[in-house]
């Protein structure tokens, strides 16, 4: 992770230091703190899908975000990272902190952004190419230096794929099962050295087993990295979470508190109808 | 509201262990109406009819498990749960209880210790099981309070009855020229009149069990655990 890679991301480690450092600044984050919403909105043309989020999310924690379809907890999500750049009518305003720089700076490349902040999707999106060569993508576009070879192995060990697939790494990623095509993605998007994981409903398309092993490896990657992850499944956020966030529909972060406070003795009662079933 | 077939089994789970209380009491009534009277075909069927609230328990136990495993209940919901599990085995023991005094009942060949009201003590034993019962049903956190606090009285009630036996043994019995039988049969009683005290005392503490985890089902709030 001590990599910086590109100018852009230098910028966003630059602008970290001083965050940390300067007492004086504007910013005084916490140590444990790695992202930081700050009134954050985001409209779809003149609809708005979030409602002013103010959270902060800990390093090396999973972090959940439930709620109920269309509440925006995949816009919260996206916008962690810019990926709703790509939506034209999208429109952001407030701040989202990474250790302290606002990501929608006008110095800050998305694209730098990206590698250290990656995502996994629900849906396994495997390049058609080898094995080594999913890997190897996210490395050479980074023009990663060093023992490439090594640089994949040591992703794939992580991403708890290595002893499957060592001894066809040339075969193609899409020739994998659907719980291993997932295990590839998250490979892809450790292998550039990021510092937080998103993932996007990751295990809904996967049976119990494929499930299972995903969620083990969540738990896996919260030693090394932070991990936000958007679910369907209140038992999954139940399970495999540190921190809970829930928005309920109209785009609001109804709440955020630790994973065992909501899911034993949330503080609201609209939390709590929603968790117990009870509308949503 | 969404998930119609769960509320439903939780309600039904509400109403049984309500049931279970109303057993419970029933058993308790026969049992001290019994101990009064020295009616040894009423003891009798209170310890005989011990297996159908132990029938109760199990498939109370039963629906618990079963709503945990398929409905995966959370917040209020997994707190009425995990309070009423452990209500329903405060109630068991209750009835276990009850069947002592119906044994005692039984075993009483003569009427001894009329200094110690037993009934006064059994009244309030039960009323302190009606009043958490009532606290579960109504979810009354005020009432958990009160019958941690009637507690202390039992307790109070049931040490002075202890001691009045006891003092009792010291200053009369032992002083008497007696034969093998009549110190067998003194020491019978004495045992027989603690052991009821004694029950009716754990009765109490039952009740505070069932306020106990009433207040943490209602209010999350475990100070009068332990």
């Amino acid at each position: 992770m001590s990599d910086t890679g590109p100018a852009i991301e230098t910028s966003i480690e630059a602008e970290t230091d001083t965050a940390r450092g300067d007492s004086g600044g504007v910013d005084q984050q916490t140590a444990e703190t790695v992202l930081s919403a700050r009134d954050l909105e985001v409209f779809y043309g003149d609809e708005r899908a979030l409602k002013p989020v103010n959270a902060e999310i800990t390093e090396k924690k999973v972090t959940a975000i439930i709620g109920p379809s269309g509440c925006g907890k995949s816009t919260f999500l996206r916008s962690i990272n810019r990926m709703n750049d790509m939506i034209d009518v999208c429109r952001v305003t407030g701040e989202l902190r990474f250790k302290g720089k606002n990501v929608y700076d006008e110095d800050v490349d998305p694209v730098a952004l990206r590698r250290k902040v990656g995502m996994v999707f629900q849906k396994p999106n495997p390049f058609p190419k080898s094995i080594y060569d999913n890997v190897a993508y996210g490395l050479k576009i980074q023009g990663k230096d060093g023992d490439r070879d090594a640089q994949v192995e040591e992703a794939l060990r992580r991403a708890a794929l290595w002893d499957e697939v060592k001894a066809k790494l040339d075969a193609s990623g899409l020739d994998l099962s659907g719980g291993q095509q997932q295990r590839l993605c998250i490979a892809r998007a450790i292998a550039p050295d990021p510092e937080v994981i998103l993932m996007d409903e990751p295990a809904s398309a996967l049976d119990p087993v494929a499930t299972a092993q995903i969620e083990d490896l969540i738990e896996e990657l919260s030693r090394d990295y932070t991990v936000v992850i958007v679910t369907h499944n209140m038992q999954q956020a139940a399970r495999i979470s540190d921190r809970t966030m829930v928005f309920l529909t109209g785009g609001e972060l109804a709440a955020f508190d630790d994973t065992q406070a909501i899911f034993e003795n949330p503080k609201s009662q609209r939390v709590e109808d929603y968790i117990t079933g009870k509308f949503g | 509201m969404a998930r119609k077939e769960y509320q439903k089994r939780l309600s039904e789970l509400r109403d049984d262990v309500l049931y279970m209380g109303e057993v419970v009491q029933e058993r308790l009534r026969m049992a001290l109406a019994a101990l009064e009277s020295k009616d040894d075909e009423l003891a009798e069927e209170v310890i005989v009819r011990d297996s159908e609230v132990n029938d109760l328990y199990l498939d109370l136990e039963r629906q618990c498990t079963d709503l945990i495993a398929r409905q995966q209940p959370v917040a209020g919901d997994l707190r009425f749960i995990a309070a009423s599990f452990k209500i329903i085995t405060d109630l068991e023991r209750i009835a276990d209880l009850a069947t002592n005094l119906g044994k005692y009942t039984k075993q009483a060949q003569r009427d001894v210790y009329p200094d110690v009201d037993v009934q006064e003590i059994g009244a309030m034993a039960l009323e302190m099981v009606e009043a958490a019962m009532d606290a579960y049903a109504e979810e009354e956190v005020e009432m958990c309070y009160a019958i941690d606090r009637r507690d202390d009285d039992l307790d109070a009630l049931c040490e002075r009855a202890s001691g009045t036996v006891v003092r009792d043994l010291i200053e009369t019995e032992l002083g008497m020229e007696t034969d093998e039988g009549e110190i067998e049969r003194l020491l019978s009683d004495v045992s027989r009149v603690l052991l009821t005290v004694r029950d009716l005392e754990r009765v109490g503490d039952h009740a505070v069990n069932i306020a106990a985890r009433t207040l943490y089902m209602v209010e999350n709030d475990d100070e009068l655990l332990y």
